[in-house]
């Protein structure tokens, strides 16, 4: 597929992020300050159209260009909750999830830049210290070579 | 309201729909799994190469997750372009109003959060989209108890710096 194809991908999903207030640091306080129901809803409406549409095209089993489908879920671990528990002190702090960082770099917030950053060097921390956290937090183990991500 | 030039944000429905739609396109076109988080970790390779970033599962979606990164910041470009114009600006809404950082404050505070973002998504291996959205969409346990908890701190942290009822 086409580089093209994500490109064009992202730009919709982006777009839609921005005008939807997902990408908005007041919209992101007022869901974790229960204020609004926009981003609920968001959430809630989202999951409700993706969860039937995926339970139909994996019975289906193939992709609009004949390939089979493949959706492998994520491994459980305990780091899904520490971990998902420290990215939520993030998201509160920036009002951006990983997403709207992107989203909000773009739209010209200024701020982002720091997010972004932030983000990166996170990130890049935990890639250094993987080895050193996998005992301690039981995660998934490391398979270096071939891949289909 | 949003800070982007004031616009009303899309209705609630409108949006969700979207999203969904977006994100079972993306699956049923090009047989990928929505997920923005570890694109963060396909950045940090093109600069560091620890063994967990040589991982194929990385090195292999460079091709996809690298332009998709790159449409969301298209998106939000086109977004704001479309509804007033282009333009850098710092506004923070309420948190000008409470905390009141000036630029140099606003980048340590969200560096910070940054910080917590890309370390706390990659230990949980999702995040908004990867786990909130297609994770729990196909019913998966880590998914659903990762989102459980990322709503929880984010709900604890909004109610620390401001204070419930701070906004109304």
């Amino acid at each position: 597929m086409s580089w093209l194809v994500y490109l064009a991908f992202g730009t919709a999903f982006g777009f839609v992020l921005s005008r939807s207030g997902a990408a908005d640091y007041d919209v992101v306080q007022e869901m974790f300050l229960f204020e609004s129901f926009q981003l609920y809803g968001i959430m809630a409406v989202t999951v409700g159209v993706t969860a039937p549409g995926l339970s139909w095209l994996k019975r289906r089993g193939r992709t609009a260009t004949g390939a089979v489908l493949k959706v492998s879920p994520k491994p459980r671990h305990p780091g899904n909750l520490l971990g998902g528990a420290i990215f939520g002190i993030g998201w509160s702090i920036t009002g951006m999830c990983p997403g709207p960082i992107f989203v909000n770099v773009g739209e010209g917030k200024l701020y982002a830049l720091g997010a972004l950053a932030g983000a990166l060097v996170g990130a890049a921390l935990f890639s250094t210290l993987y080895e050193r956290l996998v005992p301690a937090l039981r995660q998934p183990a490391l398979k270096i070579g071939t891949g289909d991500g | 309201m949003l800070l982007l030039h004031q616009l009303e944000p899309w209705h609630w429905a409108v949006a969700g729909a979207a999203i969904g739609a977006i994100t079972l396109l993306l699956l049923w076109v090009t047989n990928q799994r929505l997920g923005i988080s570890t694109g963060l970790e396909n950045l940090c390779a093109l600069a560091i190469h620890p063994p967990y970033l040589r991982r194929g599962e990385i090195t292999g979606s460079h091709r996809w997750r690298l332009p998709f990164l790159g449409g969301l910041v298209l998106g939000g470009f086109l977004s704001a372009e479309t509804s007033g114009g282009w333009q850098p600006f710092w506004d923070l809404g309420v948190f000008d109003a409470v905390v009141g950082l000036g630029p140099a404050g606003k980048l340590a505070w969200m560096f910070a959060g940054g910080l917590l973002i890309g370390f706390g998504t990659r230990m949980a291996g999702g995040c908004t989209s990867g786990h909130g959205i297609f994770g729990i969409a196909n019913l998966e346990r880590a998914s659903l108890e990762s989102t459980l908890c990322f709503l929880a701190t984010g709900v604890l942290t909004s109610a620390l710096v401001y204070g419930f009822g701070a906004l109304g």
